[in-house]
């Protein structure tokens, strides 16, 4: 299989009367866009604002980030099973609109939802502050249910994304970028001597409001699955997760997932990437048991020699990630997993829920726990009046002057655990 | 705090949906619970089903608190 990314770099973004894409400057025809959001019957009011890089703006509490796509080659749409029929996606030609994204925000749905600067100290703890954000402020309508509320604005994010994406449907993308993926036995017949590996990616699927959706399926229901590298670049996998702002993954770290695009580069010259395991992080034990079962299984099953294991969220599911390393280790195959920690404010608490001696290879995205103090913003989407109830954020968070003091968890991507961001911890 | 009350002298019973973090972090008697957002109760039953489901767990509780044990043990049914 083979998919063609084609990047089309967005220098600018601006309202206009007509929504087109012309020399790397993105028009919107706001109105349009709020009238195709306003569809939606559980909304009562879409505002849409524009946040570039550099800027005094404080965007909260995000729910969800997206970058704008067009399937312009080859079998499905964008987001199958959900605004796509839901076919197998993948393979053909993908253009993307890099460098910016939409946003999410509005009131607020589940107490872990995040913060973004445009630009201070709290810029550099998320990726999202070098994108030019779309940011739709969605309202609800007055007493839906929290559940119902989430739904439609996680459909809001992708209809605006595909609404965006579809300017660059006749462009010539200014950079291409091949992926060829291969079957299970081609892969053995191409590189025989190569050291075969497996990618195992834990979804957040707790529930209440921590969910994932895979081609349109809830992925708490699923039993642990293959998927070719390249399907989640398509939209094959969102986040409907309005929670754990900073080790969340977005629907935007599912479409450019580091762990996949980091080891398809290497795919055929240092390793055979043999595909992608994706799993879950259920609430009831018996899940856990029987998920990580069939995520020991399917690598035992695909003969892999080693493993990378990405956690996502924190908490309860630090066990599914302990026993999906453990029972992988117990076949024989190496692991090396990634998370983050809460390690406490001085970092010097217990830094996981669970562990074992099998867990010897760690890569870790941060302490969430650190504190970080922002600077009061001239402009803030969204509302502050959440920032002492997210998480990360406690009573006081904000200062009469402004200033909000916060663990970094409350900023969005912060300590994102497939490697989304730069920032790491040590051990001293 | 399971530790320190039974460093104090006191047995414990540990009821706990992750039954794995529960022996990592070194209790003695563990009764699984149902599942994390509601350990002690299901919201899917009944409220009759719901308060036989919740006795059970008591007095599987209170049995593991009276029987002796020489190692980590998990009162499964």
């Amino acid at each position: 299989m083979r998919l063609e990314l084609g990047n089309v770099l967005i220098k600018d973004v601006q309202f206009s009367d007509t929504t087109k894409l012309e020399e790397g400057v993105l028009s919107i025809n706001k109105q349009e866009l709020i009238d195709i959001l306003m569809e939606d019957e559980h909304l009562k009011k879409v505002e849409v604002d524009i946040a570039k890089p550099g800027e005094k703006v404080r965007i909260t509490p995000v729910k969800d980030v997206i970058e704008p796509r067009v399937k312009v080659d080859g079998p499905g749409g964008i987001f199958p099973g959900i605004l796509s029929k839901v076919d197998t996606v993948g393979s053909g030609k993908t253009n993307v609109l890099k460098g910016c994204a939409v946003m999410t925000t509005g009131k607020i749905v589940g107490f872990q939802e995040g913060i973004v600067d445009m630009s201070g100290p709290g810029a550099d703890y998320t990726p999202f502050s070098k994108l030019i954000n779309i940011v739709l402020v969605c309202e609800p309508v007055d007493g839906l249910k929290q559940h119902e509320h989430e739904k439609a604005v996680r459909l809001a994010g992708f209809k605006a994304a595909k609404y965006l994406g579809e300017t660059a449907r006749n462009i010539i993308p200014d950079e291409v970028k091949v992926y060829e993926v291969d079957t299970f036995t081609d892969g053995l017949k191409k590189y025989p001597n190569l050291p075969r590996v497996g990618y195992v990616q834990m979804l957040q699927t707790q529930g209440l409001l921590h969910d994932t959706y895979v081609y349109g399926v809830d992925a708490k229901q699923i039993i642990p699955t293959i998927m070719y590298p390249t399907e989640s670049m398509d939209g094959a996998i969102v986040s409907g997760n309005c929670v754990s702002a900073c080790d969340k993954n977005t629907t935007y770290h599912h479409l450019n997932n580091p762990v996949i695009e980091d080891l398809l580069k290497v795919h055929g010259k240092e390793l055979n990437f043999v595909g992608v395991i994706i799993t879950n992080e259920n609430v009831y034990l018996a899940d856990k048991e029987r998920s990580s079962n069939m995520t020991a299984k399917l690598a035992e099953y695909l003969g892999l020699d080693a493993v990378i294991i990405s956690q996502e969220g924190f908490g309860n599911p630090d066990t599914d990630l302990i026993m999906n390393c453990k029972k992988i280790e117990a076949k024989g195959i190496k692991t090396v997993i990634i998370t983050d920690e809460y390690a406490g404010r001085d970092g010097a608490s217990q830094s996981l829920a669970d562990a074992d001696k099998s867990a010897d290879a760690v890569v870790t995205a941060g302490n969430a726990n650190e504190v970080i103090t922002l600077p009061p913003m001239d402009k803030v989407i969204g509302s502050l009046e959440y920032v002492d109830i997210i998480a990360g954020g406690f009573d006081g968070s904000l200062a009469k002057d402004g200033f909000i003091t916060v663990e970094i968890q409350a900023i969005t991507g912060a300590t994102n655990e497939i490697g989304f961001s730069n920032l790491t911890a040590k051990t001293f | 705090m399971v530790k320190e009350i039974e460093r104090a002298g006191l047995p414990v019973v540990h009821i706990c949906t992750v039954v794995p973090i529960s022996l990592t972090v070194g209790a003695n008697r563990i009764v699984p619970a149902i599942a994390i957002p509601h350990p002690l109760g299901n919201p899917q039953l009944s409220p009759e089903e719901e308060k036989a489901l919740r006795r059970k767990l008591v007095e599987k509780a209170l049995k593991a608190l009276t029987t002796e044990v020489t190692d980590q043990t998990v009162f499964e049914d």
